[in-house]
């Protein structure tokens, strides 16, 4: 009952022109970010950060959130169409999506993947209606060793669902950890890692860093091969699904719905995570597994309907707890930090308005999106026919822009650089820069809670162990980090 | 090799941040202090990349850097950033964003120089009506005022 007056408040906040005008909008920019290939939905957040500073914060916070689950609505158009992902989740989109349009079937597989992606995003936000508020209710006891706990093993998830060698990753976590370190001190105002440095000493802007980490390299990695594509379909006919396909798909889109929400809570996990996740699941449990690959509905319905529900999932941990669970809703809790607000326990209790409305605009979002991308979808398809070389040096324009805007300081410039060029250098080395991003936003906080448990505590670090949430939380990290290791040393045969 | 050669500066860099932050202070007669946090990360970067640099040489794979055009795409956007934002600072946005993109689209497309004046022009302009216009950013203007 409390959630349903809640969600009547978020409505009250949402239905206004202009919160309505910038749900819309964000619907808009995030299904073009998705249609786009070689613009992600976090890079497009940081380009777009410093116009919503001008917002008010629910206005912006809702813009960002559209544009978030927008981009997984639009990236399955492009690997339906072109088979080239327009965002990481739609990667698995195109396995079967380009062959349902290689056959002729592209309409299908557009409006079965928007449908989907409906179903499941409205689905993940009813459930995030009833389950946050429950998450944060139960963490509202939570003091700074309890937080710290949290916090170590959302890192130690965030390592455990990363790609690759979890030694990289905790590397890449702890350059994070020494990034956000540089500037003053959060406990004291003593100048860290300055060296005498103006620049330095207001610390190293998120911005320039997300920017140049995910935009920049971005951009570096798809110059480099500058490949053709070939645009299957010029018109899109018969989007609606027939009545075999929806026999194939339903049962698709209410696993991908389930698994996507879980997976999307997981630090970690998210919405690349919950796609790859679900077309496996499909594939195993399939009565004939050979037709995946073919051009299978299901293998487009289960992943699309995955990462949209888990949109909804990641948004949980971070606006209850104030853990986000991958890139994006780092940046989220960025945004929510410059703008003054800190998400964790407290934050549906002392911004109810904030909370609900996002909530509530996410409902209203899903069926903008819909309306988006099913009568929309010609116009999208036009969009395709822009060609990289064009569209590069105007993203590469506008990642300048985005981060000279937040402090309107050139030496960002120079940092979105040197982590461009990082970027580019450590994916070629199968780095996951994931956690960094992750660490990065959540070093503050971590720090904080770290020395206020032992400027707290009698017994120094015992405090960790005594208090018997804490001492359960970092159980759950060691056995967490203990299984980590153990399974990689044994399916890689050597170091992690 | 250029592997082996980052590991090795993971395990510098861990080092030289470590001593630093030990230089802040680690723990106090008031409780932990500055160098703490910092310390706790430049040990962890050390000893990751001790593990990584002493993993066997089957399980390093060179990188696969680009060679020739690619090579020439890559450096040719890294360009036309470094002369962006050396640039900006006294040419303002608008001639710095107008120079890298002529530079980005000659060197990264191969445009005719037409096309590429053409499309600098148009790219510039519309930013900087969207940013500096509509959305009124304060982006830098050179000496003759735009």
């Amino acid at each position: 009952m409390e959630a349903l007056n809640g969600l009547l408040t978020g409505f009250g906040v949402i239905l206004t022109p202009a919160n309505l005008y910038l749900c819309f909008l964000g619907s808009l920019i995030g299904t073009l970010v998705g249609v786009l290939p070689g613009v992600g939905p976090l890079a497009a957040l940081a380009l777009l950060l410093p116009v919503t500073f001008t917002l008010s914060p629910i206005g912006g916070m809702v813009m960002l959130a559209s544009i978030f689950y927008g981009a997984m609505y639009g990236g399955s158009t492009t690997s339906i169409l072109l088979n080239i992902p327009g965002e990481a989740a739609s990667v698995v989109t195109c396995i079967d999506g380009h062959q349902m349009a290689r056959q002729g079937r592209a309409g299908p597989a557009l409006g079965i993947a928007a449908i989907g992606s409906f179903i499941a995003g409205t689905l993940g936000v009813v459930i995030m209606t009833f389950f946050a508020p429950a998450i944060a209710a139960a963490a509202i006891r939570f003091g700074p060793p309890e937080n710290f706990a949290l916090m170590v093993l959302g890192l130690v998830c965030t390592l455990f669902m990363i790609s690759g060698s979890t030694i990289k990753g905790v590397l890449m976590m702890a350059l994070g950890f020494l990034t956000a370190a540089v500037g003053l001190d959060v406990v004291n105002g003593r100048e860290r890692y300055t060296f005498g440095s103006v620049d330095l000493s207001g610390g190293i802007e998120l911005l320039a860093v997300v920017i140049g980490l995910f935009g920049v390299a971005e951009i570096l990695s798809n110059v480099e091969t500058m490949a053709k594509t070939t645009l299957l379909a010029d018109r899109i006919r018969g989007l609606w699904p027939s009545l075999a396909d929806w026999r194939a798909s339903w049962r698709a889109i209410l696993r991908g719905s389930g698994l996507g929400f879980m997976l999307g809570m997981v630090p970690g996990g998210g919405p690349v995570t919950a796609a790859f996740m679900s077309y496996a699941l499909e594939k195993r449990i399939a009565t004939q597994p050979d037709r995946f690959g073919k051009g299978a509905i299901e293998g487009v319905a289960g992943p699309e309907s995955a990462n949209n529900s888990a949109v909804a999932g990641s948004l949980i941990p971070v606006l209850s707890l104030g853990i986000p669970s991958n890139p994006v809703t780092a940046l989220l809790l960025g945004a929510l930090i410059i703008q003054g607000i800190q998400p964790g326990p407290l934050f549906i209790a002392q911004r109810p308005d904030l909370f609900w409305g996002i909530v509530a605009s996410m409902y209203v979002g899903n069926v903008f999106l819909l309306l988006l991308n099913l009568p929309l979808v010609g116009l999208w398809v036009q969009f395709l026919r822009i060609p990289y070389r064009v569209m590069f040096p105007v993203v590469l324009l506008l990642c300048v822009v985005g981060t000279y805007s937040a402090n309107k300081n050139v030496f960002d410039l120079w940092v979105m650089l040197g982590f461009g060029v990082a970027g580019y250098v450590l994916r070629k080395l199968e780095y996951d820069l994931a956690p960094f991003v992750i660490a990065f936003v959540l070093a503050p906080l971590l720090e904080q809670s770290l020395r206020q448990s032992l400027v707290m505590s009698p017994d120094g670090a015992m405090i960790l162990i005594k208090r018997p949430v804490t001492a359960l939380l970092l159980a759950a990290s060691v056995a967490l980090t203990f299984l980590m290791f153990r399974r990689r040393t044994k399916t890689e045969g050597g170091l992690p | 090799m250029f592997e082996r050669a980052l590991n090795v500066f993971w395990i510098v860099l861990g080092a030289a941040s470590a001593a630093y932050a030990w230089s802040l202070g680690v723990v106090g007669p008031a409780g932990p202090e500055s160098g703490l946090f910092p310390f706790i990360a430049s040990t962890i970067v050390s000893g990751a990349g001790i593990i990584l640099l002493l993993r066997p040489s089957t399980q390093v794979r060179a990188p696969n850097f680009p060679r020739s055009s690619g090579l020439w795409r890559v450096l040719g956007v890294i360009l036309g950033l470094i002369v962006m934002a050396a640039g900006m600072p006294y040419l303002g946005f608008s001639v710095a964003s107008f120079i890298t993109m002529i530079i980005l689209l000659r060197t990264v497309d191969r445009s005719s120089w037409l096309s590429a004046v053409t499309l600098a022009f148009l790219s510039t302009a519309s930013v900087f009506w969207l940013f500096g216009h509509l959305l009124g950013m304060a982006l830098p203007r050179g000496p003759w005022g735009w």
